[in-house]
Protein backbone atom coordinates (compact mmCIF):
# COMPACT_ATOMS: atom_id res chain seq x y z
CA UNK A 1 0.00 0.00 0.00
CA UNK A 2 0.95 3.66 -0.28
CA UNK A 3 1.44 5.85 2.55
CA UNK A 4 0.28 9.03 1.31
CA UNK A 5 0.17 12.06 3.33
CA UNK A 6 3.06 11.83 5.20
CA UNK A 7 2.67 14.65 8.55
CA UNK A 8 4.65 17.52 8.11
CA UNK A 9 8.41 18.51 7.39
CA UNK A 10 10.71 18.09 10.19
CA UNK A 11 11.56 21.05 12.04
CA UNK A 12 15.41 21.71 12.53
CA UNK A 13 14.98 20.67 15.89
CA UNK A 14 13.91 17.55 15.14
CA UNK A 15 16.76 17.15 12.59
CA UNK A 16 19.13 17.70 15.23
CA UNK A 17 17.74 15.35 17.37
CA UNK A 18 17.71 12.78 14.60
CA UNK A 19 21.57 13.99 14.12
CA UNK A 20 22.22 13.35 17.48
CA UNK A 21 20.61 10.06 17.23
CA UNK A 22 22.77 8.96 14.40
CA UNK A 23 26.12 10.06 16.00
CA UNK A 24 26.42 6.90 17.97
CA UNK A 25 25.64 4.37 15.44
CA UNK A 26 27.46 6.10 12.55
CA UNK A 27 30.48 7.81 13.91
CA UNK A 28 32.71 4.62 13.36
CA UNK A 29 31.00 3.88 10.07
CA UNK A 30 32.00 7.49 8.71
CA UNK A 31 35.57 6.73 10.02
CA UNK A 32 36.14 3.42 8.26
CA UNK A 33 34.62 5.33 5.03
CA UNK A 34 37.08 7.81 5.54
CA UNK A 35 39.90 5.01 6.61
CA UNK A 36 39.38 3.85 3.05
CA UNK A 37 40.36 6.66 1.18
CA UNK A 38 42.63 8.31 3.27
CA UNK A 39 44.73 5.29 4.95
CA UNK A 40 45.58 6.93 8.03
CA UNK A 41 43.20 5.86 11.47
CA UNK A 42 43.66 9.25 13.67
CA UNK A 43 43.41 11.63 10.27
CA UNK A 44 39.97 9.29 9.60
CA UNK A 45 38.64 9.45 13.03
CA UNK A 46 38.95 13.31 13.45
CA UNK A 47 37.41 13.53 9.79
CA UNK A 48 34.69 11.55 11.13
CA UNK A 49 34.46 14.26 13.81
CA UNK A 50 34.07 17.13 11.49
CA UNK A 51 31.88 15.27 9.26
CA UNK A 52 28.79 15.67 12.42
CA UNK A 53 30.03 19.15 13.14
CA UNK A 54 29.84 19.94 9.39
CA UNK A 55 26.45 18.54 9.06
CA UNK A 56 25.29 20.34 12.21
CA UNK A 57 26.25 23.50 10.85
CA UNK A 58 24.86 22.69 7.45
CA UNK A 59 21.43 21.95 8.78
CA UNK A 60 19.37 24.65 7.83
CA UNK A 61 20.26 23.76 4.43
CA UNK A 62 19.37 20.15 4.72
CA UNK A 63 16.11 18.64 3.84
CA UNK A 64 14.86 15.00 2.93
CA UNK A 65 15.01 15.40 -0.83
CA UNK A 66 14.82 11.79 -0.86
CA UNK A 67 18.46 11.44 0.55
CA UNK A 68 18.06 10.00 4.58
CA UNK A 69 20.18 11.89 6.69
CA UNK A 70 22.76 9.41 6.93
CA UNK A 71 23.40 9.09 2.81
CA UNK A 72 23.91 13.13 3.87
CA UNK A 73 26.60 12.18 6.26
CA UNK A 74 28.43 9.95 3.61
CA UNK A 75 28.19 13.10 1.08
CA UNK A 76 29.65 15.15 3.67
CA UNK A 77 32.48 12.96 4.69
CA UNK A 78 33.38 11.97 1.22
CA UNK A 79 33.89 15.75 0.48
CA UNK A 80 35.86 16.18 2.97
CA UNK A 81 38.13 13.32 2.76
CA UNK A 82 38.26 14.73 -1.12
CA UNK A 83 39.58 18.06 0.48
CA UNK A 84 42.11 16.04 2.84
CA UNK A 85 43.23 14.17 0.10
CA UNK A 86 43.96 17.35 -2.11
CA UNK A 87 45.42 19.19 0.60
CA UNK A 88 47.66 16.15 1.53
CA UNK A 89 48.58 16.17 -2.37
CA UNK A 90 47.74 11.62 -2.00
CA UNK A 91 46.21 9.73 -4.43
CA UNK A 92 42.17 8.85 -3.20
CA UNK A 93 42.60 5.18 -2.76
CA UNK A 94 44.51 4.57 0.18
CA UNK A 95 48.59 3.90 0.07
CA UNK A 96 49.27 0.77 1.38
CA UNK A 97 52.79 1.48 2.09
CA UNK A 98 51.76 4.04 4.26
CA UNK A 99 49.92 2.59 6.44
CA UNK A 100 50.80 0.89 9.63
CA UNK A 101 48.44 -1.82 11.50
CA UNK A 102 48.40 -1.71 15.17
CA UNK A 103 47.34 -3.71 18.06
CA UNK A 104 49.20 -6.59 17.62
CA UNK A 105 52.73 -8.08 18.91
CA UNK A 106 53.14 -11.24 16.84
CA UNK A 107 55.37 -10.17 13.88
CA UNK A 108 54.76 -12.97 12.13
CA UNK A 109 50.68 -12.07 12.63
CA UNK A 110 51.10 -8.53 11.83
CA UNK A 111 53.18 -9.54 8.24
CA UNK A 112 50.24 -11.70 7.13
CA UNK A 113 48.12 -9.09 7.95
CA UNK A 114 50.09 -6.26 6.03
CA UNK A 115 50.38 -8.97 3.31
CA UNK A 116 46.50 -9.45 3.09
CA UNK A 117 46.08 -5.61 3.63
CA UNK A 118 48.11 -4.70 0.79
CA UNK A 119 46.83 -7.57 -1.85
CA UNK A 120 43.05 -6.34 -0.72
CA UNK A 121 43.65 -2.47 -1.23
CA UNK A 122 46.15 -3.31 -4.47
CA UNK A 123 42.90 -5.16 -5.42
CA UNK A 124 40.51 -2.30 -4.12
CA UNK A 125 42.64 0.58 -6.18
CA UNK A 126 41.76 -1.64 -9.61
CA UNK A 127 37.76 -1.13 -9.40
CA UNK A 128 36.81 2.25 -10.76
CA UNK A 129 36.48 5.18 -8.89
CA UNK A 130 32.17 4.52 -9.01
CA UNK A 131 32.65 0.35 -8.00
CA UNK A 132 35.33 1.45 -5.48
CA UNK A 133 32.37 4.06 -3.35
CA UNK A 134 29.82 1.41 -3.90
CA UNK A 135 31.90 -1.52 -1.99
CA UNK A 136 33.13 1.53 0.35
CA UNK A 137 28.96 2.80 1.28
CA UNK A 138 27.99 -0.86 1.49
CA UNK A 139 30.55 -2.44 2.99
CA UNK A 140 32.22 0.12 5.25
CA UNK A 141 29.14 2.68 5.55
CA UNK A 142 26.63 0.20 6.00
CA UNK A 143 24.17 1.83 3.90
CA UNK A 144 21.81 0.05 1.61
CA UNK A 145 22.10 -0.07 -2.42
CA UNK A 146 19.03 2.53 -2.25
CA UNK A 147 21.01 5.16 0.18
CA UNK A 148 24.31 4.39 -2.05
CA UNK A 149 21.44 4.96 -5.05
CA UNK A 150 20.46 8.05 -3.89
CA UNK A 151 24.03 9.11 -2.78
CA UNK A 152 25.47 8.70 -6.07
CA UNK A 153 23.14 9.82 -8.28
CA UNK A 154 21.60 6.04 -9.66
CA UNK A 155 19.53 3.70 -10.08
CA UNK A 156 19.47 0.71 -7.32
CA UNK A 157 19.63 -1.36 -10.02
CA UNK A 158 22.56 0.01 -11.41
CA UNK A 159 24.49 0.11 -7.90
CA UNK A 160 23.51 -3.18 -7.23
CA UNK A 161 24.74 -4.56 -11.02
CA UNK A 162 27.97 -2.21 -9.83
CA UNK A 163 28.18 -3.33 -6.97
CA UNK A 164 28.15 -7.93 -8.37
CA UNK A 165 30.76 -6.33 -11.08
CA UNK A 166 33.01 -4.97 -8.35
CA UNK A 167 32.74 -8.07 -5.73
CA UNK A 168 33.47 -10.47 -8.66
CA UNK A 169 36.38 -8.31 -9.77
CA UNK A 170 37.65 -8.03 -6.39
CA UNK A 171 37.35 -11.84 -6.04
CA UNK A 172 39.25 -12.37 -9.68
CA UNK A 173 42.29 -10.12 -8.42
CA UNK A 174 42.23 -11.41 -4.22
CA UNK A 175 42.23 -14.96 -5.95
CA UNK A 176 39.55 -16.23 -3.66
CA UNK A 177 38.54 -19.67 -5.23
CA UNK A 178 35.26 -20.32 -7.46
CA UNK B 1 18.56 -14.12 -14.15
CA UNK B 2 21.62 -11.66 -13.60
CA UNK B 3 18.79 -9.48 -12.16
CA UNK B 4 17.59 -11.75 -9.86
CA UNK B 5 21.65 -12.74 -8.99
CA UNK B 6 22.22 -9.46 -7.92
CA UNK B 7 19.00 -9.00 -5.99
CA UNK B 8 19.90 -11.87 -4.06
CA UNK B 9 23.60 -10.85 -3.68
CA UNK B 10 22.51 -7.47 -2.19
CA UNK B 11 19.65 -9.08 0.00
CA UNK B 12 22.87 -11.02 1.62
CA UNK B 13 25.55 -7.98 1.96
CA UNK B 14 22.02 -6.18 3.75
CA UNK B 15 21.54 -9.70 6.08
CA UNK B 16 25.60 -9.68 6.61
CA UNK B 17 25.46 -6.11 7.62
CA UNK B 18 22.90 -6.73 9.97
CA UNK B 19 25.02 -9.52 11.91
CA UNK B 20 23.46 -12.27 9.52
CA UNK B 21 26.65 -14.71 8.76
CA UNK B 22 27.50 -15.74 5.44
CA UNK B 23 26.32 -19.86 5.80
CA UNK B 24 22.53 -18.81 6.69
CA UNK B 25 22.29 -16.69 3.77
CA UNK B 26 24.13 -19.80 1.30
CA UNK B 27 21.45 -21.83 2.83
CA UNK B 28 18.62 -19.87 2.10
CA UNK B 29 19.20 -19.94 -1.78
CA UNK B 30 21.69 -23.31 -2.73
CA UNK B 31 20.71 -22.94 -6.29
CA UNK B 32 22.97 -19.74 -6.02
CA UNK B 33 25.56 -20.67 -3.28
CA UNK B 34 28.45 -22.06 -5.65
CA UNK B 35 28.18 -18.32 -7.12
CA UNK B 36 27.13 -16.34 -4.11
CA UNK B 37 29.59 -17.95 -1.56
CA UNK B 38 32.96 -16.35 -3.09
CA UNK B 39 31.23 -13.05 -3.37
CA UNK B 40 30.66 -12.95 -0.11
CA UNK B 41 33.64 -14.30 1.01
CA UNK B 42 35.34 -11.51 -0.78
CA UNK B 43 33.37 -9.13 1.19
CA UNK B 44 34.08 -10.43 4.64
CA UNK B 45 38.08 -10.03 3.48
CA UNK B 46 37.27 -6.04 2.73
CA UNK B 47 35.11 -5.68 5.87
CA UNK B 48 38.22 -7.69 7.74
CA UNK B 49 40.93 -5.25 6.61
CA UNK B 50 39.12 -2.11 6.59
CA UNK B 51 37.71 -3.11 10.08
CA UNK B 52 38.69 -0.77 13.05
CA UNK B 53 37.35 0.85 16.06
CA UNK B 54 37.83 4.09 17.06
CA UNK B 55 39.70 5.11 19.67
CA UNK B 56 37.21 5.45 22.72
CA UNK B 57 39.36 8.89 24.12
CA UNK B 58 38.78 10.19 20.16
CA UNK B 59 35.07 9.69 20.14
CA UNK B 60 34.16 10.65 24.11
CA UNK B 61 36.43 14.37 22.89
CA UNK B 62 34.48 14.12 19.22
CA UNK B 63 31.23 13.48 20.89
CA UNK B 64 31.90 16.98 23.14
CA UNK B 65 33.08 18.96 20.44
CA UNK B 66 29.64 17.98 18.77
CA UNK B 67 27.59 18.36 21.60
CA UNK B 68 29.02 21.63 22.84
CA UNK B 69 28.10 22.66 19.07
CA UNK B 70 25.25 22.03 19.43
CA UNK B 71 24.19 23.86 22.42
CA UNK B 72 26.08 26.73 20.52
CA UNK B 73 23.11 26.55 18.77
CA UNK B 74 20.81 26.93 21.24
CA UNK B 75 20.06 23.68 21.69
CA UNK B 76 22.15 22.72 25.23
CA UNK B 77 21.23 18.67 25.62
CA UNK B 78 19.95 18.85 28.91
CA UNK B 79 22.32 16.41 30.25
CA UNK B 80 24.94 18.82 29.55
CA UNK B 81 23.30 21.70 30.85
CA UNK B 82 22.38 20.15 33.89
CA UNK B 83 25.83 19.26 35.07
CA UNK B 84 27.09 22.98 34.05
CA UNK B 85 25.07 24.19 36.78
CA UNK B 86 26.34 22.03 39.69
CA UNK B 87 29.01 21.67 41.65
CA UNK B 88 31.78 18.82 40.67
CA UNK B 89 31.42 16.84 43.56
CA UNK B 90 27.46 17.29 43.65
CA UNK B 91 27.73 16.27 40.08
CA UNK B 92 29.86 13.04 40.88
CA UNK B 93 27.42 11.97 43.47
CA UNK B 94 24.15 12.38 41.00
CA UNK B 95 26.06 10.84 38.10
CA UNK B 96 26.53 7.86 40.51
CA UNK B 97 22.29 8.13 41.07
CA UNK B 98 22.03 8.28 37.54
CA UNK B 99 23.74 5.16 36.30
CA UNK B 100 22.21 2.79 38.83
CA UNK B 101 18.61 4.82 37.90
CA UNK B 102 19.42 4.66 34.07
CA UNK B 103 20.80 0.95 34.36
CA UNK B 104 16.96 -0.01 36.06
CA UNK B 105 14.64 1.80 34.78
CA UNK B 106 15.93 2.62 30.79
CA UNK B 107 18.01 -0.53 30.29
CA UNK B 108 17.12 -3.79 32.46
CA UNK B 109 12.98 -3.06 33.14
CA UNK B 110 12.35 -2.10 29.06
CA UNK B 111 14.94 -4.67 27.49
CA UNK B 112 14.02 -7.79 29.77
CA UNK B 113 10.70 -6.77 30.81
CA UNK B 114 9.46 -3.91 28.25
CA UNK B 115 5.79 -2.02 29.34
CA UNK B 116 2.62 -3.55 27.60
CA UNK B 117 0.64 -1.32 26.18
CA UNK B 118 -3.07 -1.51 26.55
CA UNK B 119 -5.72 -2.08 23.26
CA UNK B 120 -8.13 0.59 23.57
CA UNK B 121 -10.94 0.76 20.47
CA UNK B 122 -10.67 4.82 21.31
CA UNK B 123 -6.86 4.46 21.04
CA UNK B 124 -4.31 7.17 19.64
CA UNK B 125 -2.28 3.97 17.93
CA UNK B 126 -3.90 1.63 15.03
CA UNK B 127 -1.21 -1.00 13.91
CA UNK B 128 -1.96 -2.44 10.66
CA UNK B 129 -0.53 -5.43 8.18
CA UNK B 130 -0.31 -5.17 4.18
CA UNK B 131 1.66 -7.36 1.67
CA UNK B 132 3.99 -6.16 -1.08
CA UNK B 133 3.12 -8.05 -3.74
CA UNK B 134 6.31 -9.77 -5.04
CA UNK B 135 5.81 -13.86 -5.26
CA UNK B 136 1.87 -13.96 -2.80
CA UNK B 137 0.31 -15.49 -6.31
CA UNK B 138 2.20 -18.20 -5.78
CA UNK B 139 0.08 -19.08 -2.39
CA UNK B 140 -3.69 -20.14 -1.99
CA UNK B 141 -3.32 -19.16 1.69
CA UNK B 142 -0.43 -17.43 3.95
CA UNK B 143 -1.21 -17.17 7.24
CA UNK B 144 1.46 -15.35 9.33
CA UNK B 145 1.46 -15.70 13.45
CA UNK B 146 1.80 -12.59 15.23
CA UNK B 147 3.16 -12.83 18.94
CA UNK B 148 3.97 -9.52 19.75
CA UNK B 149 4.89 -6.02 18.25
CA UNK B 150 7.80 -3.69 19.25
CA UNK B 151 8.05 0.10 19.41
CA UNK B 152 11.42 1.72 19.64
CA UNK B 153 11.60 4.89 21.12
CA UNK B 154 13.59 7.46 18.97
CA UNK B 155 17.23 8.27 21.20
CA UNK B 156 16.76 6.24 23.86
CA UNK B 157 16.50 2.66 24.68
CA UNK B 158 12.88 2.83 25.68
CA UNK B 159 10.65 0.49 24.37
CA UNK B 160 6.83 -0.20 24.48
CA UNK B 161 5.05 -3.89 23.20
CA UNK B 162 2.10 -5.20 22.56
CA UNK B 163 -0.15 -8.14 21.39
CA UNK B 164 -2.32 -8.27 18.72
CA UNK B 165 -5.65 -8.49 19.08
CA UNK B 166 -5.57 -10.22 15.77
CA UNK B 167 -2.70 -12.87 15.64
CA UNK B 168 -3.10 -14.10 12.58
CA UNK B 169 -3.53 -12.61 9.49
CA UNK B 170 -3.44 -14.28 5.79
CA UNK B 171 -1.77 -11.88 3.70
CA UNK B 172 -3.03 -13.25 0.26
CA UNK B 173 -6.03 -10.81 1.58
CA UNK B 174 -3.83 -7.63 1.96
CA UNK B 175 -2.12 -7.92 -1.03
CA UNK B 176 -1.21 -3.79 -2.60
CA UNK B 177 -3.05 -1.62 -0.79
CA UNK B 178 -5.54 -3.36 1.54
CA UNK B 179 -4.30 -3.37 5.17
CA UNK B 180 -5.83 -4.75 7.90
CA UNK B 181 -5.65 -3.38 11.81
CA UNK B 182 -4.26 -6.19 14.03
CA UNK B 183 -4.35 -3.48 16.99
CA UNK B 184 -5.64 -0.42 18.38
CA UNK B 185 -4.51 1.28 21.63
CA UNK B 186 -2.71 3.85 23.36
CA UNK B 187 1.48 4.43 22.71
CA UNK B 188 3.15 6.93 24.62
CA UNK B 189 3.25 10.36 22.45
CA UNK B 190 7.02 10.81 21.08
CA UNK B 191 8.96 9.99 18.34
CA UNK B 192 9.70 6.46 17.42
CA UNK B 193 12.90 4.70 15.33
CA UNK B 194 11.86 1.30 15.29
CA UNK B 195 9.22 -1.45 14.74
CA UNK B 196 9.87 -4.72 15.49
CA UNK B 197 7.19 -8.04 14.56
CA UNK B 198 7.75 -11.01 16.47
CA UNK B 199 6.56 -13.88 14.51
CA UNK B 200 5.37 -17.57 16.07
CA UNK B 201 4.70 -19.24 12.83
CA UNK B 202 4.41 -18.88 9.19
CA UNK B 203 2.32 -22.03 7.28
CA UNK B 204 1.71 -20.92 3.53
CA UNK B 205 -0.16 -23.09 1.02
CA UNK B 206 0.67 -23.36 -2.39
CA UNK B 207 -1.64 -22.65 -5.45
CA UNK B 208 -0.21 -24.75 -7.65
CA UNK B 209 0.38 -28.24 -5.26
CA UNK B 210 -2.10 -27.03 -2.83
CA UNK B 211 1.43 -28.11 -0.15
CA UNK B 212 1.71 -26.97 3.13
CA UNK B 213 5.12 -25.18 3.44
CA UNK B 214 7.17 -23.42 6.16
CA UNK B 215 8.19 -20.02 5.09
CA UNK B 216 11.44 -18.55 6.62
CA UNK B 217 12.02 -15.51 8.35
CA UNK B 218 15.97 -14.07 8.79
CA UNK B 219 15.17 -13.85 12.01
CA UNK B 220 12.56 -14.84 14.73
CA UNK B 221 11.54 -10.78 14.38
CA UNK B 222 10.69 -9.06 11.72
CA UNK B 223 12.55 -5.77 12.15
CA UNK B 224 12.41 -1.88 10.56
CA UNK B 225 13.83 1.12 11.02
CA UNK B 226 11.72 3.76 10.47
CA UNK B 227 11.32 7.28 11.92
CA UNK B 228 7.52 8.31 12.90
CA UNK B 229 6.00 10.44 15.66
CA UNK B 230 3.04 9.35 18.48
CA UNK B 231 0.50 12.93 19.25
CA UNK B 232 -1.86 12.16 22.10
CA UNK B 233 -5.03 14.24 19.40
CA UNK B 234 -4.39 12.08 16.71
CA UNK B 235 -4.67 8.54 15.21
CA UNK B 236 -1.47 7.61 14.06
CA UNK B 237 -2.15 4.38 12.09
CA UNK B 238 1.31 2.34 11.11
CA UNK B 239 1.28 -0.07 8.44
CA UNK B 240 3.81 -2.44 8.37
CA UNK B 241 4.06 -3.92 4.92
CA UNK B 242 5.17 -8.01 5.01
CA UNK B 243 6.05 -9.42 1.53
CA UNK B 244 7.12 -13.02 0.58
CA UNK B 245 9.70 -13.66 -1.75
CA UNK B 246 10.75 -16.68 -3.30
CA UNK B 247 14.18 -18.28 -2.98
CA UNK B 248 15.61 -19.15 -6.36
CA UNK B 249 14.24 -22.22 -7.98
CA UNK B 250 14.39 -24.58 -5.18
CA UNK B 251 11.05 -24.09 -3.64
CA UNK B 252 11.50 -21.99 -0.82
CA UNK B 253 10.55 -18.34 0.49
CA UNK B 254 11.33 -15.84 2.96
CA UNK B 255 9.15 -13.69 4.78
CA UNK B 256 11.22 -9.77 4.44
CA UNK B 257 9.07 -6.38 5.93
CA UNK B 258 8.60 -3.87 2.46
CA UNK B 259 10.33 -0.56 3.79
CA UNK B 260 9.16 1.34 0.68
CA UNK B 261 5.34 0.46 1.72
CA UNK B 262 5.36 0.85 5.60
CA UNK B 263 5.18 4.10 7.38
CA UNK B 264 2.70 5.53 9.58
CA UNK B 265 0.35 8.88 8.68
CA UNK B 266 -2.02 10.46 10.95
CA UNK B 267 -5.25 10.20 9.99
CA UNK B 268 -7.94 11.88 12.00
CA UNK B 269 -8.13 14.24 15.29
CA UNK B 270 -9.03 12.43 18.34
CA UNK B 271 -10.90 15.44 19.75
CA UNK B 272 -13.08 15.85 16.20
Amino acid sequence: MNIGNRKDIPTTNEYKSRLADLYEEYYDKVARYVYVHIGNKEEAEDIAGEVFLKALKSLESYRERGVPMQGWLFRIAHNLTVDYVRKMDKRRTMPADSVELVGNDNPVDTAQKNIEFEQVTEAMKQLTTEQREVINLRFLGGLTSKEAADILGKSDGAVREMQRAAIEKLRGIMGVEK
Amino acid sequence: MTEDFDRILDECIDRINRGDNVADCLSDYPAYSERLGPLLQSMNDVQKTYAFTPSADTKRAARQKFYAAMGKQGRVPPVLSFFRAIPRAAAWATIAVLVVAIVSILVIQPIFNPPMLVPSPDGNFAFLISDERNDIGDFESLNVTISGVGLQAAGSLKRFEFTPETKTVDLTELQGEQSQEIWRGNAPAGQYSQVYIYVSEVKGKLESTGQIVDVKLPSSKLHLSMSFEVTDDTVTRFTFDITVVATGSNGKYILKPQIGDSGARQDQSLLE
